[in-house]
């Protein structure tokens, strides 16, 4: 009993911050029905900056956050003006495969640049523990979690007290009628975008002290970040959060009680189950063109 | 040349000299520069790419469905014919049939299941199940020899064929593999992956049972690249679950393909002859499997980004467009339409009892969140009617049609067609029973030929029609017919979205008629078209009402309704509010109401508000 309440708290902390790093995601596919294959390798590009900044610095890495978040906003918008931009009329798969592509030029990259091996930051924390009774929580875990939290809720305060969050709100429930009372769809999308990538940012620096990280990391997160979306329902911010901390928690489970090996299947697994029984997911609206009328 | 001419069905045409000549240069090379080993491998997966760019074009160049986990079925092909071979000790070429079969029954099982999700749901699942298969692979050791891999037999046969035997086999499955595709392109079944890709909902609409399709195509997509599979693991003589299932080799395939020419016939060779090259050259430029990621990577964005149709659709449409300007646009204009009304002998005979219910709706109800589109509503159309559905906008037509054809699903009530309750049944099956549609909008498959188009409908399924060749042949002459009923004869080489909206409403129904139906809607047939076409319209519906057929007619144009429907049936707010003939209509207060909005309820409403 001792061991699956640990396992769940666990699943908890760890799901708070994929609600972070998913929110992202889900918002760029909410407003301009893009998924963003490069979103994984974003959260890499961003962790090993953090790592980067730490070890030339010394600085505590979900400070260097800070420096992070706003690097990755301006990195969001540049990319969108480069290349999103430009096919967004496009067919669905096109922009799957563009990101795509954008996520594998950002591997090569980043293993060419810096050598191509696995990092993690370890400050004075890294290893230590709250103790709640019989339950620990690990510190770099906990702060993840709050860091995540707080930004989320920054985010969600953003979208929701701003013209331009409700801009951004306004364009992911109803686009044509967004442009029809005056909202430019190509500034928004660019600004959503670069919002999206700025929650990479942060999202990054959080990995770079849970995780240990390489360039090809970016397909593992990119899978956990897309079965937490499409489970919570794809451009639903609440169902961000639901898919996140079930997926959490369903993950740290399948690692204790079955294989570590087999915890990343989990991801895949929920992807294929969801997207054939409800493609809506969890909070998501039915979105006619993901069904095939068979 | 004969032989090749039966298989594709083409006529000779000048490319295939250029083929010719560059198999015979493939063949010869290997003889002739017997010590160049690099570039004989270099050719080696090059071909090997090709097999992979020509399937995957089957299904998503022709079928649409962009996928990248093709190269899970190059796994699934090495890894069964390495671990058959291994067990048993048996040569691997003897073997590599069945890695064709084995990719065959996976992308069977899965195709059933992926099949059903599309656009962005279709990508993800490609990525989410090769990747699936990648961690299988590297987790079930005792099969596949997890990360450590398997290593197979060398090859036994004399050193001095070399590598012949590897380099002849792959050149061998790609020529079968490129011949396969062209023969698909040729067979009906090959139009019905056309048409899927156009517009899936309107290709059941027309009979087209899109599931089998759709796997069927799946399974093409995956037999050759299983088998290919094989050969590369022996080649190889050693595999492991990272280099079998990459996600890289799939992108290598897409980036061939839109290089070559997504959907065409000859783009993914060509794409491949391309794309293979360019990859050794920055292996050997440019050191390291990173700047491998950044070339893909980058290569992949340009193409989307600047050249989404390939080098092959280019060229084709620049010289389709010159040819075209030649011709001048005079075959386009109305004129050219056909006031000839041959007789026509391709419908089947209709049921006699002429005073039955042909369809029958009772209680049908459809809302949209809390908008109640159709109420409970109940009609009849009685064979050999032509039967008029009006009301004013919003009042719920289409939404009947849509539940008629099978475009959506009642919430409640019965619709029973030839005395058989349809309401379950797919699109395609309500087709295959005798029910035809046209839409309001319409929606001919915009990138085929007139003929392709009419061609395209099929009025049952059979497994062995799908081998039909669908561009000769009894279908063609059946379609041709078709077209000069309807006056658009002239017009079966033009591209379908090339014509004029009324045009297209004369192909629309020439395609309908072709599945032989017993009952046809038409959604407005005279909206958005010139007087003397509503005219020509209103003169084909009652011809092909006094052969046999019953129509259900949804119209604004009030002249057109009273001049050629008997019974006409009124709805308002999703239910039926009267029904009679014409004359009666015309004069009931309540349609009257209906139509100027002075709905009795509605007290408040002033008369000045009124239509």
């Amino acid at each position: 009993m001792e061991k699956l309440i640990q396992t769940i708290i666990l699943g908890l902390l760890i799901g708070g911050v994929y609600s972070l790093m998913a929110s992202g995601l889900t918002l760029i596919f909410g407003v301009m029905n893009i998924i963003n294959v490069a979103h994984g390798a974003f959260l890499v590009l961003s962790a090993l900056v953090t790592w980067e900044i730490w070890k030339t610095t010394g600085m505590d890495p979900l400070l260097a956050g800070l420096i992070t978040t706003p690097m990755m906003f301006v990195f969001g918008w540049v990319v969108y003006k480069l290349f999103l931009q430009r096919i967004r009329n496009s067919a669905p798969s096109m922009t799957v495969l563009l990101t795509f592509g954008l996520a594998l030029v950002l591997e090569g990259g980043m293993g060419i640049v810096t050598r191509n091996v696995f990092r993690s930051v370890t400050p004075s924390y890294f290893s230590s523990s709250f103790h709640l009774g019989p339950f620990f929580l690990p510190k770099p875990q906990v702060y993840g979690c709050i860091a995540a939290i707080t930004f989320m809720v920054l985010l969600y305060l953003g979208l929701t007290r701003t013209w331009t969050g409700r801009a951004i709100r306004a364009s992911s429930q109803n686009l044509s009628s967004a442009q029809l009372i005056g909202i430019s769809s190509t500034s928004v999308a660019a600004l959503t975008f670069a919002v999206a990538a700025a929650t990479t940012g942060f999202g990054g620096s959080i990995l770079s002290v849970l995780f240990t990280f390489f360039p090809a990391s970016h397909y593992v997160w990119i899978s956990r970040l897309l079965g937490i979306i499409v489970l919570g329902g794809m451009g639903s911010l609440p169902g961000v959060v639901i898919g996140a901390l079930a997926l959490g928690i369903a993950e740290t489970m399948t690692a204790t009680y079955i294989s570590l090996r087999w915890a990343t299947v989990v991801f895949y697994v929920v992807i294929l189950a969801v997207l054939l029984v409800r493609p809506q997911g969890i909070l998501g609206v039915k979105l006619r063109q993901d069904v095939a009328v068979a | 040349m004969k032989a090749i001419e039966e298989v594709t069905g083409t006529r000779f045409k000048p490319v295939w000299i250029v083929a010719l000549l560059a198999l015979a240069a493939l063949i010869a090379f290997p003889l002739l520069q017997p010590d160049d080993i690099y570039r004989q491998n270099v050719l080696f997966q090059t071909f090997l790419l090709a097999v992979g760019a020509i399937s995957w074009n089957i299904v998503s160049g022709f079928t649409g469905y962009v996928s990248l986990g093709q190269s899970a079925f190059l796994g699934i092909g090495a890894y069964t014919v390495a671990i058959i071979s291994i067990r048993n000790g048996l040569d691997p070429f003897l073997v590599a049939p069945l890695g064709g079969l084995a990719a065959a029954l996976v992308a069977l099982v899965i195709g059933l299941i992926v099949m059903r999700t599309r656009g962005h749901a279709f990508v993800i699942i490609t990525i989410a199940l090769l990747l699936l298969f990648q961690t299988i692979g590297l987790n079930l050791g005792s099969l596949t020899g997890g990360s450590n891999g398997l290593t197979l037999p060398l090859p036994q046969w004399n050193v001095d064929y070399q590598n012949f035997p590897f380099y002849y086999s792959m050149l061998g499955i790609m020529v079968i593999t490129h011949l396969f595709s062209m023969w698909i392109r040729r067979t009906k079944f090959g139009t019905g992956l056309i048409a899927i890709r156009e517009d899936e909902q309107k290709a059941g609409g027309i009979g087209i049972h899109t599931t089998r399709y759709k796997v069927s195509a799946f399974i093409a997509s995956a037999v050759f690249m299983g088998i290919a599979g094989g050969i590369y693991a022996y080649y190889l003589t050693f595999i492991d679950p990272r280099g079998m299932f990459d996600i890289l080799v799939s992108v290598s395939i897409v980036l061939a393909v839109l290089v070559g020419g997504r959907g065409s016939i000859w783009g993914p060779i060509v794409g491949a002859f391309i794309v293979q090259p360019l990859n050794e050259a920055t292996n050997v430029y440019a050191k390291g499997s990173q700047s491998r990621l950044v070339f893909f990577g980058g290569a992949l964005m340009a193409v989307v980004l600047f050249m989404p149709d390939g080098i092959v659709t280019t060229i084709t449409r620049f010289f389709r467009d010159r040819r075209r300007r030649g011709r001048g646009v005079a075959s386009l204009v109305q004129d050219a339409i056909s006031t000839e009304r041959p007789k026509l002998t391709v419908l089947r005979d209709q049921e006699a009892d002429p005073s039955s219910a042909l369809l029958r709706v009772e209680g049908a109800s459809k809302a949209f969140g809390g908008l109640q589109a159709v109420d409970a509503c109940s009609f009849e159309v009685r064979q050999g009617t032509i039967t008029g559905l009006i009301g004013p906008n919003g009042s719920g037509k289409t939404t009947m049609f849509n539940l008629i054809t099978g475009m959506m699903t009642p919430d409640s009530g019965e619709i029973e067609f030839r005395g058989r309750r349809i309401e379950g049944l797919h699109a395609w099956d309500r087709a295959h029973l005798g029910l035809g549609r046209t839409y309001q909008i319409t929606r001919l498959f915009r990138q085929m030929t007139v003929l392709e188009n009419v061609i395209a409908p099929l009025s049952e399924f059979r497994w062995r029609q799908l081998g039909a060749d669908g561009m000769h042949g009894p279908e063609k002459d059946k379609a041709l017919e078709l077209l000069n009923y309807v006056g658009m004869g002239k017009f079966g080489e033009e591209r379908a979205g090339d014509l004029s909206f009324g045009q297209q409403k004369l192909v629309e129904l020439a395609q309908v008629l072709m599945l032989e139906p017993r009952l046809v809607l038409l959604d407005e047939p005279a909206g958005g078209i010139n007087p003397v076409l509503i005219e020509r319209l209103a003169g084909l519906i009652q011809d092909l009402n006094q052969q046999g057929i019953t129509f259900l007619l949804v119209e604004h144009n009030m002249p057109l309704v009273l001049k050629l429907c008997d019974p006409v049936i009124v709805v308002a707010r999703g239910s039926r509010l009267a029904e009679g003939h014409p004359d009666e209509i015309r004069r009931n207060p309540l349609v009257l109401d209906a139509y100027l909005g002075e709905g009795s309820d509605d007290d408040e409403l002033e008369p000045e508000a009124a239509g």
